[in-house]
């Protein structure tokens, strides 16, 4: 069902409203029914909540709004109408602004879970060691210590080399 | 192996039945909502390859959701074999189903692929092992969405992490009767974990069984997720079995009785009125009450859904439809 507001959305909240006995029912999106007040608790479901929240950030800051994700081609916008994510790559696209609503939602923005096949993790700590090496490389070289600093370099020189 | 509800072995306990499923999505193509006939056919395409590779693993029949009538797609619901959301939106979409109907692939839902797995009594660890096998193989040719700092990536921000839904489902009669679900909700939803009707979100729960199942997905592994959850549901079924042990036993034998003679002779039988009289028989079956081992409860609350029914009889209205559940029953017990 599309909202009765914007006609243009999924309806994924349901209001009903009872004024002096008369019963009125509406469908909206999330989006109307955040601009309407009702934060999403009215469907009981996570997901009216997560695009009434999303609402909120809508109204408050238009910036986002112009970047489409090259992917898929979602706006910020849609996903904060709908509260779904368009692609894979919108978490990327949009990360800055999902960020704060996986921490809301899961108290946590840090995967602890199953990886799938073990070769990506490894490229991934590989490529996390190094740039933490050089990193610490870089610290180590300002500090004028040299010792210390050849060690690295050839720790980093290692870990490139077995690539 | 026979399907969930007729492994009647497992299914004597408050603990009916154990259910996972996982989340995945291609990492090339957009989810679902958005994408369009041809990306569609695309995504079934590869799944089917991906299916069938795995055969040696796992047996699944690729079905194509047009091709199942509408009747048999919301009594599929009822088995719990699709979820109510894929039934609602299954047009040209396609399930991977395995010949007991515990395992379970939708292809489409929200996400790419949904895998479910099924199975009777408290057994989510068994049910994790197989959705687990499953996941890895499939990932071997379609190579899932995953990100190192967010885990799978999902189409809901709700499901990211692990994509993993536990569920159990139990049967809590007399916690109910006491009006204590709404506490026990409270509590679970407190950790985490939320507590619904027997079809899920939105649905109201039928006759005292519950399904509860895990909220959370990223921060957590499946294992702890599972963990958890083994451990809320076990603090339940206590609950409720020392409740059970309250009751007058008199009482309850005569609330018993009276259902099961309902059901055994009534002529017309609702729905909501059999779920009611059902569950007052597990309870007795439980108990020790009802001794008869041909009366076997989820079954029939299983086949005496309304599509379930309208399958093997032909009722068009309502009233036939109840008539047609009271016959069935009578010809069971
Ligand atoms: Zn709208
Ligand atoms: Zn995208």
């Amino acid at each position: 069902m599309l909202c009765q507001k914007c006609g243009q959305n999924m309806a994924t909240t349901h209001i009903k409203t009872v004024i002096g006995g008369k019963v009125t029912e509406q469908n909206l999106c999330g989006y109307c029914a955040a601009k309407k007040g009702y934060t999403g608790f009215a469907d009981g479901s996570i997901s009216g909540l997560l695009s009434s929240m999303l609402g909120q950030v809508m109204k408050s800051d238009n910036g986002v709004f112009e970047q489409a994700c090259s992917c898929c081609g979602s706006t910020f916008a849609d996903i904060a109408e709908t509260g779904k994510v368009g692609c894979a790559e919108c978490y990327k696209t949009f990360e800055t602004e999902l960020l704060p609503y996986l921490k809301r939602i899961h108290g946590s923005i840090n995967h602890t879970g199953k990886t799938p096949g073990s070769t990506e993790l490894v490229v991934t700590e590989f490529i996390d060691k190094v740039s933490h090496l050089k990193r610490k490389l870089a610290n180590l070289v300002a500090e004028e210590k040299y010792e210390e600093a050849a060690k690295i370099r050839d720790e980093i020189k290692e870990l490139e080399g077995d690539k | 192996m026979s399907c969930w509800y007729k492994d009647y072995d497992a299914l004597g306990g408050i603990v009916i039945s154990s259910r996972i499923r996982l989340a995945r999505n291609l990492s090339n193509m957009p989810f679902p909502r958005r994408m369009d006939a041809q990306m569609l056919r695309t995504l079934k395409e590869r799944v089917k390859v991906a299916v069938d590779k795995m055969q040696d693993k796992v047996m699944l029949k690729f079905i194509e959701m047009n091709d199942i009538p509408e009747n048999e797609i919301k009594a599929m619901v009822e088995r719990h074999v699709i979820s109510p959301d894929f039934a609602n939106s299954c047009r040209d979409r396609a399930i991977a189903l395995s010949n007991d109907e515990n395992i379970s692939i939708m292809i489409g839902e929200e996400d790419h692929i949904r895998i479910q797995v099924i199975s009777a009594g408290n057994s989510l660890d068994k049910a994790y092992e197989i959705a687990d096998m499953i996941d890895v193989a499939l990932n071997e040719s379609l190579g899932f969405a995953f990100d190192s700092k967010l885990g799978y990536l999902t189409e809901c921000p709700t499901n990211i992490g692990t994509g993993l839904r536990a569920s159990l489902m139990l049967h809590l009669p007399v916690c109910e009767s006491r009006g204590e679900i709404n506490m026990i909700s409270d509590a679970a939803s407190k950790i985490g974990l939320t507590v619904r009707g027997m079809y899920g979100e939105g649905s109201k729960a039928s006759a005292s069984f519950y399904q509860i199942s895990n909220q959370i997905t990223l921060g957590i592994s499946e294992k702890n997720a599972i963990e958890n959850l083994k451990v809320i549901a076990q603090q339940i079924v206590e609950r409720e079995k020392s409740a059970r042990a309250d009751i007058d036993k008199l009482n309850l034998m005569d609330t018993v009785f009276r259902s099961l003679g309902a059901l055994k002779y009534a002529r017309i039988m609702s729905s909501d009125e059999f779920t009611k009289h059902i569950s007052m028989i597990k309870l007795g079956v439980d108990e020790g009450i009802i001794e008869n081992n041909n009366i076997k409860p989820v079954e029939l609350l299983i086949s005496a859904q309304p599509y379930m029914l309208m399958k093997n009889h032909i009722a068009i209205t309502p009233l036939e439809r109840d008539e047609a559940r009271a016959t069935m029953i009578r010809g069971l017990l």
